[in-house]
């Protein structure tokens, strides 16, 4: 005789988690994918899949030549991209790739946002989608300090210390905690060797193993509850999963790969950014000009430059919160109004990551 | 003069030839425009002649039309040696076939009744000339070795000129007696070109590859079947073939140009001695820099007084960077007076290090988002992101002997006196006990 | 021992005269590209030469501070002295230009890139010294320059090279399409 909170519980968990249709028939013969207007956003998750195995393959490859030591680490990246053979070409990779990789991510949490893919029974696709966006721009943060360059060193400490910001607004006992919290990320007084092989080792082992895991999970969720409709009325037209979807997301994984592969080829990342920041962190120097995070941060960093630290920390904690409870939050939203906050929230990273700057020039410009 | 007469005029007329004597033909005798076929005839020989020479051929054209129009990307790929072997096997591979090819082509034409009844002079004309081509072609390959290398920049230069109406002929005029009975040979192929059976390169039936395709219609239901079902396997087994070929090539091409470029990563990496002696001498410096500041530290948890810079040393305008206890960046100055100004050079509002040099109005920048910080009291500009000052920090003057002159706390309280005299001759010390 | 090293930086500095950089250049290039640049544009050391690090004037032995001596005289070009404090673009600048003329292109810094021997090319990226001195980005760094600029360069440079991986996908591709098609034909046949 089953108590009734555990029947409850497990018919909770077998709607979440249908492993009866684990089976040949309804995961290959039988599986479709609809087709409609948005039909292209079923395949933003594949492609951030496809960036994330390029990241796999070349960052084992970095793994051989890097070194983390805060004396090594800058001269063994030198080493990589100029002495060994093809070595600019795999950490170029591994850079493009990485952009290319939040990106794709950024775009399928929009659109998998707006066409209501979350609702019941997708929790827990969303659940571990939104675990691995964050888990991704860990690697985005982890990976960045990993050359000891100075934009690398000076924009980690930049981040570090606007943790420690937050506890001016915390009362009480609590004013101390995010210190305490930076110092555990940091490992002592300031950014140095504790703190790289901390990042290098939360980069290259924690990061990935808890990765592997959380997509396990996603990818399981996902093929076992299949494509979600995604328009309000039922699609006319589908196509089936196998083998029709499955080659177009190959070929697409073929263009997407070349684009990367010329990118990586011939333009390197850093030519964008003025090179003394690329010079070795030196602790006893003067700090180089322009220093930022990786463009995937603007949406934090630049209202952290322009508007006063509390809001920014509200509107992230309740930005943060309203991510992880989407399913519960927006559960009987119209999928209108799920666009239309989808699209505005797009148009704002769109502005903020391209014009940034400008704005930030408009409202702050001159200085003194 | 003799050069000129084969390499200047030869093709001239033979690319005349080729190209009036085609059109002609086709103008005048279009259904001739193809090789009167004698597989009726003979067909067992006709096999093992037509399929060699051929598929030979084709690939050898192939070869040298790609060699002449993009010669400079037919080197870079000439220029990996696993290639080069790959293409001069495969061309002589292809000589051999096709010489063989032709030889039963003859061979076939003479001892067979049927056919000698048709064999016209031109056929057996072309076919001897064909064998004088592949013939010295081979020769060429032999004794020349790596023609696939050399001859894009050797003979290429000759080639382009003819067709660009600039025949230079000096570059042939060394060449070795093979190459230029290859080319002699060529001209007066082309030349035979529109009079002979070599017209039907012209009729491809190119057509053949997009037509629709034909669909058997059958009238029994078990035929049929049988039909549909041999359709399927050959519909499989012609995927699978596909899938295995092209897979395979891709993988190949890749191994030539791109994998063994990435296979090359984890090898011994190739370095002069410079290079290594570069790469060692800038390890060593950066090492050196991190035994520095470990020194440092050490001395910052030894010492109660570290020296920052003698006061001579010291400027109104630019700063001196030194190490606080606390192993951040601080800034040492010299004020009107003469008297040091010590601060903290790290920034209050994200921890970037403050720049050196200080303004017109007696600040320092924080190139990180642009705070001014005035010297004197460490105050941030109004509107800066930085809202704390920059903390002073406590000194100590002492003399040259080690004798302290005069003390200041972080606060601004000042211990003893100095005498201007003794001033610019002090030496700046910061003190652990306001660390 | 520290009290030691000071005194010989003293000494260095009086030995060697006055240090000078020449902050026109970098203001220029700075302005007109909007790119942060410093001293390592042409220095050693990216806080330029007057200092006690390695590539700073406190940091040079006797020997280094007698070539600086004989540099800092190289007043007409051709000298083919290389100064320890100076990287090297600042070498080619010495070299080519001689100190005369830098003196006088300091009034003019926009005319420094053509002064520069046109098809130099220090760092190979295809992009000549005296525009990545106008561009702001650094002339001895192959991967700083106009991203634009770069993408063409080694585009042209790599062009076989990626044709070669086009086709090569390309086919791996169509023989995957094939594999899958395959794959269903059997899958089909299962049921």
């Amino acid at each position: 005789m089953r108590p009734d909170w555990l029947r409850r519980g497990l018919d909770y968990l077998s709607e979440r988690l249908p492993v009866q249709k684990m089976s040949f028939e309804s995961l290959v013969t039988k599986k479709v994918v609809p087709v409609h207007r948005m039909s292209w956003a079923y395949y933003m998750g594949g492609l951030a899949l496809l960036f994330f195995l390029i990241q796999l393959v070349t960052g084992v490859f970095l793994l051989f030549y890097y070194q983390p030591t805060v004396s090594d680490a800058h001269a063994s990246v030198e080493y990589i991209t100029y002495y060994v053979n093809s070595g600019f070409l795999v950490r170029n990779l591994h850079t493009w790739s990485s952009s290319c990789m939040i990106l794709c991510l950024m775009v399928h949490a929009l659109t998998t946002f707006a066409m209501k893919a979350f609702a019941r029974p997708r929790e827990v696709t969303w659940l571990t989608g939104s675990m691995l966006l964050a888990l991704t721009f860990a690697f985005g943060f982890t990976g960045y300090l990993l050359p000891w360059h100075q934009i690398a060193v000076n924009a980690t400490k930049v981040v570090l210390q606007s943790i420690e910001e937050a506890g001016r607004y915390l009362p009480g006992a609590l004013s101390g905690l995010p210190t305490y919290v930076k110092e555990i990320i940091q490992g002592e007084a300031s950014v140095g060797q504790a703190t790289l092989s901390r990042f290098y080792a939360l980069h290259v082992v924690i990061l990935p193993l808890l990765f592997f895991g959380v997509l396990g999970l996603h990818l399981l969720c996902v093929q076992l509850h299949g494509m979600s409709q995604g328009t309000d009325t039922p699609a006319r037209r589908s196509e089936k999963f196998f083998p029709i979807f499955m080659l177009k997301d190959f070929w697409l994984w073929g263009v997407a790969f070349l684009v990367v592969f010329v990118l990586a080829y011939c333009l390197p990342f850093e030519s964008f950014y003025p090179y003394p920041l690329f010079e070795p962190y030196d602790s006893l120097g003067s700090t180089p000009d322009g220093i930022k995070p990786e463009w995937y941060f603007y949406f934090i960093y630049y209202p952290l430059e322009l508007l006063p630290f509390w809001v920014v920390m509200l509107g992230q904690t309740l930005g943060g919160a309203a991510l992880f409870m989407t399913p519960w939050i927006f559960k009987n939203t119209s999928r209108k109004v799920l666009g239309i906050i989808a699209t505005l929230v797009s148009a704002y990273l769109i502005v903020i990551t391209i014009f940034g700057h400008d704005i930030y020039e408009m409202f702050k410009g001159g200085g003194a | 003069m003799f050069d000129l007469l084969i390499f200047v005029a030869l093709p001239y007329v033979a690319l005349l030839s080729l190209v009036v004597g085609s059109w002609v033909r086709y103008r005048t005798h279009a259904f001739s425009y193809s090789s009167l076929s004698t597989q009726f005839l003979e067909d067992r020989w006709l096999l093992w002649a037509s399929a060699p020479w051929h598929a030979g051929i084709i690939v050898v054209l192939l070869g040298h039309l790609a060699a002449f129009a993009v010669p400079g990307w037919w080197t870079a790929f000439m220029a990996t040696p696993a290639f080069l072997t790959v293409v001069e096997s495969v061309g002589l591979l292809c000589g051999w076939m096709c010489l063989g090819g032709l030889v039963i082509f003859l061979v076939r034409r003479f001892v067979n009744a049927r056919l000698q009844a048709v064999t016209t002079l031109a056929d057996v004309l072309v076919v001897l000339v064909l064998m004088a081509q592949v013939g010295t072609g081979l020769a060429v390959a032999v004794n020349h070795r790596w023609g696939a290398a050399w001859a894009p920049g050797a003979l290429g230069p000759y080639l382009h000129g003819v067709l660009t109406l600039r025949p230079d002929v000096s570059v042939l005029t060394d060449m070795p007696p093979f190459v230029k009975l290859h080319i002699a040979s060529a001209w007066v192929l082309l030349a035979m070109f529109p009079f002979t059976r070599l017209v039907h390169v012209l009729s491809l039936p190119l057509r053949y590859i997009t037509r629709a395709p034909q669909r058997v219609v059958w009238t029994s239901s078990r035929a049929s079947v049988r039909f549909e079902e041999r359709a399927a396997t050959d519909n499989e087994r012609r995927l699978f073939l596909r899938a295995a070929l092209s897979a395979g090539a891709g993988v190949a091409l890749l191994s030539m140009g791109t994998l063994d470029k990435f296979f090359k990563y984890f090898l011994k990496q190739d370095l002069t001695e410079d290079e290594q002696a570069h790469l060692l001498s800038a390890k060593l410096r950066r090492l050196k820099q991190t035994a520095e500041e470990r020194e440092l530290e050490l001395e910052r948890m030894s010492r109660d007084a570290i020296l920052v810079a003698p006061m001579a040393e010291l400027s109104t305008t630019r700063g001196k960077y030194f190490i606080d206890y606390q192993m951040r960046p601080a800034l040492a100055f010299k004020d009107a007076e003469g008297l040091p100004i010590v601060i903290s050079a790290k920034c209050t509002h994200l921890g970037c290090t403050v720049g050196q040099d200080v303004d017109a109005q007696g600040r320092i920048l924080c190139p990180c988002h642009v705070s001014y910080f005035d010297i004197k009291t460490g105050q941030p500009n109004l509107g800066a992101p930085a809202k704390e000052a920059l903390p002073r920090l406590g000194w100590a003057l002492k003399d040259g002997n080690g004798k302290v002159l005069l003390v200041q706390d972080p606060s601004g309280g000042r211990e003893g006196s100095a005498e201007p005299g003794q001033l610019a001759t002090s030496l700046l010390y910061i003190l652990k006990r306001y660390a | 021992m520290k009290r030691a090293l000071w005194a010989t930086a003293v000494l260095c500095l009086s030995a060697a005269g006055v240090a000078q950089a020449y902050p026109e250049f970098q203001r220029y290039s700075k302005e007109r590209s909007g790119r942060s640049i410093n001293c390592a544009l042409c220095h050693t050391h990216s806080d330029g030469p007057e200092g006690l690090r390695a590539g700073q004037i406190g940091s040079l032995t006797q020997e280094e501070l007698d070539t600086l001596g004989l540099a800092r005289q190289a007043t007409a070009p051709g000298s083919g002295l290389k100064s320890p404090i100076l990287n090297g673009f600042g070498n080619l600048m010495l070299d080519e230009l001689g100190r005369d003329r830098i003196q006088e292109l300091r009034q003019r810094p926009e005319s420094l890139a053509e002064s520069l021997p046109a098809g130099s090319d220090l760092d190979g990226d295809g992009i000549p010294d005296g525009q990545e001195y106008l561009d702001g980005t650094h002339p001895l760094n192959s991967l700083d320059g106009q991203p634009l600029k770069l993408f063409r360069n080694n585009l042209g440079r790599h062009g076989f090279h990626i044709a070669m991986m086009v086709l090569a996908t390309a086919l791996g591709l169509y023989g995957l399409h094939n594999a899958i098609l395959w794959l269903s034909t059997q899958t089909g046949k299962e049921k």
